[in-house]
């Protein structure tokens, strides 16, 4: 939980942000031992350096996202204990820890499979579920809003997600679309309107479903949460994110699917825009929300349809960056920085994310070419990547270790680089990430 | 009529298109010469794909256009010989990825582009690769993946096709997501393509168009 100071309306962005990163690098912590405590200590500071740009003895490396499957699977767990079995992972994942001495934990995402199973979600497709043991979730593409409803989301997005969109989204919350719009008139007829759906027989059945499905969730995130702190007490400290996602993939990720979208750029082009601007503010407050509540003093957003083999460089202009940049620009009036964790390339993009302003932005390639991110982009973001998941797989350890040896010296005279991966790779060696961990090492 | 047809189409104006078609059908044109016209169009949509000044969007929106309008004239279609193709192509995304978007796209440009495809779906086992390599006789088969999962399996399903006696008579392309020639290595595949016109022009080479 991050409280702001008395004084906040008195600070400037930057000073904002150092108060969040300050509030999260001493953020308590019970310690194992002594030396779990300094080991601790130390690396949170190498990577508060980071964050602040400010000289620091040598860069990280990061398996936070790019190793939390592999982490786990290398000790024999299967895709389906990712999503239905957490106190399962937590042997797996201190012993990692403890072997390879990260300088940043690997935490796994908290999925609620059973959760999943009383709702009937149907964004993904689980191992267990209906995929095979050893896969964890994929999502599955559909239209969630259809195209002629554009003016209702437009008209007010938290409706639209709370009675079109969930109901669509679990097969269980269907008696949402029950709830009572907004009222036409706040007097006593306002209790009954609210209440109505309420007394209604599918409606408390769905309340039933919804307080076990939430029961689930809670054991899923105290056996997270325990994990956790268990390797936080080892002396590993967290990269602290919150996830989000930009307007326009909300739109086509989850309300729209990748042809509706696309489609959408031609058909309907100012609806596209105008529910891209009507989200703005919705999810300004959203990250701010989860961001205060979390203590988290970084947003990632996990970029995907706006890469450079998705759009052309017009249509990122117009329809893609513009109320992205809105966004992220809100966040860092806030003091919260936005990690880009950037898929496929954005050769094309780089002079975009040029505008924001100093230190907003944690930049993490993927596909593209690191020499230009160099040159544009390391004298005012933290730069991280972009060590391919098919080199993790497929390559020799001496390959990986040429990669990234490659990458500490380009970014050896930039003011803060973390070593991380490109895709995920959950199909390396040990000697592989070894080397990979290492290649930052003095 | 048909030049401003392959207009509208390569322009991205879908009811300018849509509306010619219908025209070109109810003025009795040939079924073929309308569907010639879409193809020139398609041919135009994949040069500006590759030269890079078209993307994602107008593939999307070309593949909409070219099946409404083969819906448009497929009642007199129905009535014309089968027009001879220029090569087999089995394709599907690999066991495990349920992804298809990118898959689709590749094809649905081979279609147009004159090649015969048995798009086996998503999730496709090895087995179910070498079971349709048997029937069905391609030259080609296309191997998808977008997660990285499907690294191995795309090693796993070359290994089935091989063990199966098949190899030989069939080039294995790759693509999605992660692939690149380091996975086209791993796996065993004979090449791996960028996006759907690399694909394309992969299959036909290999197709014998």
């Amino acid at each position: 939980m991050f409280t702001r100071p008395d004084n906040w309306n008195e600070l400037s962005p930057l000073e904002r942000r150092k108060v969040r990163l300050d509030a999260w690098q001493n953020a308590p912590v019970e310690f194992v031992s002594p030396e779990a405590e300094a080991n601790y200590k130390e690396r949170i500071e190498r990577l508060r350096k980071i964050y602040d740009m400010e000289p620091h003895d040598r860069p990280i490396a990061d398996p936070f996202m790019g190793a939390n499957e592999y982490v786990v699977r290398r000790k024999g767990i299967q895709g389906k204990d990712i999503v239905y079995n957490h106190d399962k992972l937590r042997e797996p994942l201190l012993e990692f820890h403890r072997e390879f001495q990260p300088d940043v934990s690997v935490g796994v995402l908290p999925y609620p499979g059973k959760s999943w199973d009383l709702l009937d979600f149907k964004l993904y497709v689980w191992g267990g579920q209906k995929l095979s043991d050893n896969s964890v979730i994929q999502a599955v593409e559909d239209e969630r809003m259809m195209a002629d409803e554009y003016q209702d989301f437009i008209a007010d997005p938290t409706a639209f997600w709370l009675k079109q969109y969930l109901p669509r989204a679990y097969g269980a919350l269907g008696p949402l679309t029950m709830l009572p719009d907004f009222p036409r008139i706040s007097e006593s007829v306002d209790t009954i309107d609210l209440l109505l759906p309420f007394g209604m027989p599918p409606f408390q059945e769905m309340l039933h479903k919804m307080m076990e499905a939430a029961n689930e969730l809670m054991k899923t995130l105290g056996s997270v949460g325990q994990t956790g702190a268990m390797i936080a007490a080892e002396g590993f400290p967290g990269m602290g994110f919150n996830i989000v996602k930009t307007p326009f993939d909300y739109l086509g990720d989850t309300l729209r699917g990748s042809k509706g979208i696309l489609t959408d750029m031609y058909r309907r082009p100012d609806d596209l825009l105008a529910a891209c601007e009507a989200y703005v503010p919705v999810l300004i407050k959203a990250i701010v929300g989860a961001s205060d509540r979390s203590g988290a003093p970084a947003a990632l957003y996990v970029l995907h349809k706006g890469a450079d083999t998705f759009m052309s460089k017009e249509q990122f202009e117009k329809f893609y960056w513009p109320t992205w940049k809105q966004v992220m620009l809100a966040l860092y009036e806030e003091g919260i920085t936005s990690y880009l964790f950037i898929e496929g390339s954005y050769n094309q993009r780089l002079e975009y994310l040029a505008e924001m302003p100093e230190k907003s932005l944690v930049c993490h390639f993927d596909q593209s070419d690191m020499g230009p991110v160099k040159e544009i982009l390391s004298d005012k973001f933290i730069i991280a990547g972009n060590v391919p998941a098919s080199l993790m797989t497929a390559g020799t350890v001496d390959e990986v270790r040429a990669y990234c040896a490659d990458l500490v010296e380009l970014f050896e005279d930039a003011p803060a680089y973390i070593m991380a991966h490109g895709c995920y790779f959950e199909n390396t060696t040990d000697e592989k990430l070894r080397a990979f961990l290492d290649s930052v090492k003095r | 009529v048909s030049k401003k047809l392959v207009n509208a189409i390569a322009d991205m104006r879908e009811e300018e298109a849509l509306k010619l078609a219908q025209e070109m059908v109810e003025g009795g044109s040939e079924p073929m010469a309308i569907l010639d016209a879409a193809r020139q169009a398609m041919d135009i949509v994949g040069q500006r794909f590759e030269k890079g000044s078209y993307f994602l969007p107008e593939l999307m929106l070309a593949g909409e256009m070219m099946n409404q309008i083969t819906e448009l004239v497929k009642p007199e279609l129905a009535k014309m010989p089968e027009v001879k193709r220029q090569g087999k192509v089995v394709i599907g995304t690999v066991e495990g990825d349920i992804h298809d978007i990118g898959k689709n796209i590749v094809t649905f440009m081979l279609d147009v582009n004159g090649l015969d495809v048995l798009d086996l779906g998503v999730n496709v086992s090895p087995q179910k690769f070498v079971e349709a390599i048997r029937d069905f006789e391609p030259q080609v088969v296309g191997l998808s993946g977008f997660l990285t999962l499907a690294f191995e399996v795309m090693k796993e399903t070359v290994e089935a096709i091989k063990a199966a006696g098949l190899r030989d008579g069939v080039k294995i392309m790759i693509g999605g997501g992660q692939v690149n020639e380091k996975i086209q290595e791993y796996a065993g595949a004979d090449a791996y393509g960028k996006d759907a016109m690399a694909a394309v022009t992969l299959a036909k080479d290999w197709g014998g168009g």
